[in-house]
């Protein structure tokens, strides 16, 4: 599984690193930054609940 | 054409009773009139959760730079709130690493500790009026220091916020004449109480806010110290009022709901869900304005260029086609895009910090105080706008 991230869509809510901060960081303007290309199977349901909670639908699940 | 199965009418959101119980008009509106007019002016009021995004969106569209009606008595817009992309992104750019998640986390021991003094200060008392005594004063004090201002400048600072944001309540006579000159003569201290500052910084050099403002550049161009000032303004207005309102509502609901308490008494790692759903359930900012910048239609409804707009945060917040159940308020919810904070390029800059200061009084409150309840025979009183619950009389069984 994958996570692919709309970094023009990314207004920096931090959802996404709240609720899965293995899979997900911040850079220094607060924006989301991957921090894993390819997510395992222990980070896989944190991962979908941050994706499910980004309030600007900039990330996406690939490759299932 | 309007759509006919849709009914027009009008709302009136400045009223105590509104804002007290905001949920059962916002479920109307967004079923039955997601186009509305405000009662005073006949504005359009948009409620649905999809017609809010795309607005906020859009600010090409549905602008913030604001017209002389919206004056909070301010003599320019404020940085960044009142201006578009693309200025507002360069502003945006020097702001957001100031108030980033993890910077924000490094003052919340401070919050933490401030937390706790103030409960020492009514814990055996058996009561406390939340408001004025824990509510205020915590968000407040973290933001001057995040500001570098003096914590004996309080009780000036509030005052000042309150003859802005929420004038009618300090008027004997709240005509808008009068309402307007409040914010006027309020605007006025903001400014020279500032430009003090900016003076004094220019000279002493600290870590504030003030001193990295006079040190940053802007493609290459120092800040003027007009954009100094529109900075401060916002600023101070965001940073004293709406954690405040946020802490209220989330212990008014909470001390109404003994249920919902023991949730969090018996998983205490359920805060986070807790203050999101709260968020969501509560938005203590219901609504934000923006003009219309480009003649477009919504529900059939053509809008003229510039139109003010009343956005609906909270209705949108509650609508049945993004959120499940709306009506339950549940601190598991997995999926929860609220909209409390706002979205797309004007999302609030202070949202990290408000997370991080409501997870940690919310902490520290059901740590010390875990079993309470309004005062018997008391009613919380909720000003409109920004819901601060400026009366909320909590007991509990002294220890």
């Amino acid at each position: 599984m994958k996570v692919v991230l709309d970094a023009v869509r990314c207004t920096g809510h931090g959802r996404c690193y709240s609720l899965a901060p293995a899979v997900f960081g911040e850079d220094d303007h607060g924006h989301c930054v991957l921090r894993l290309a390819e997510v395992p199977p222990e980070h896989q349901r944190a991962a979908r609940i941050a994706v499910a909670n980004c309030p600007e639908d900039a990330l996406e699940i690939n490759g299932e | 054409m309007p759509n006919p199965n849709l009914e027009t009418r009008q709302v009136n959101l400045f009223t105590g009773d509104f804002a007290a119980e905001p949920q059962p008009v916002y479920r109307e509106l967004v079923t039955k009139c997601p186009f509305a007019r405000t009662a005073l002016a006949g504005n359009p009021v948009l409620s649905r959760y999809e017609d809010v995004l795309w607005a906020l969106r859009h600010p090409e569209i549905f602008s913030s730079e604001m017209e002389m009606h919206m004056a909070l008595g301010t003599e320019r817009p404020m940085i960044p709130q009142q201006i578009d992309p693309p200025l507002q992104t360069k502003f945006r750019k020097i702001l957001d690493p100031r108030f980033s998640k993890k910077r924000m986390l490094e003052i919340a021991p401070d919050v933490r500790r401030h937390a706790n003094e103030l409960i020492d200060g009514f814990i055996g008392r058996g009561e406390c009026e939340y408001d004025h005594e824990f509510a205020m004063p915590l968000p407040a004090t973290a933001f001057l220091a995040l500001m570098g201002l003096p914590q004996a400048e309080l009780p000036r600072f509030l005052r000042i916020k309150d003859m802005i944001i929420r004038p009618q309540t300090l008027l004997q006579n709240p005509t808008l004449e009068a309402a307007q000159e409040l914010r006027k003569d309020a605007g006025r201290q903001i400014y020279a109480f500032f430009g003090d500052v900016i003076d004094q910084r220019s000279k002493q050099p600290g870590t504030d806010m003030i001193s990295y403002l006079l040190a940053t550049e802007i493609e290459g161009h120092r800040l003027t110290r007009e954009d100094i000032l529109d900075v401060s303004f916002l600023l101070i207005l965001a940073g004293l009022d709406t954690v405040t309102a946020t802490l209220g509502c989330n212990m008014a609901y909470l001390a109404a709901n003994p249920e919902q308490r023991r949730r969090i008494m018996e998983n205490p790692a359920s805060m986070a869900g807790a203050v999101e759903e709260l968020l969501r359930w509560e938005t203590p900012v219901m609504a934000v304005p923006r003009i219309v910048k480009q003649e477009v239609e919504v529900h059939g409804v053509k809008l003229k260029k510039g139109e003010m707009v009343t956005l609906l945060l909270g209705a949108s917040n509650v609508d049945a086609s993004e959120f499940e159940s709306p009506e339950h308020v549940d601190f598991a919810r997995e999926r929860n895009k609220h909209l409390a904070f706002g979205g797309g390029p004007h999302r609030c800059l202070g949202s990290h910090l408000a997370r991080m200061e409501l997870d940690v009084a919310m902490q520290v409150w059901h740590e010390r105080i875990p079993s309470y309840q309004i005062k018997p025979g008391e009613t919380p009183r909720y000003s409109p706008g920004i819901r601060e619950v400026q009366y909320l009389p909590l007991v509990w069984d002294r220890v």
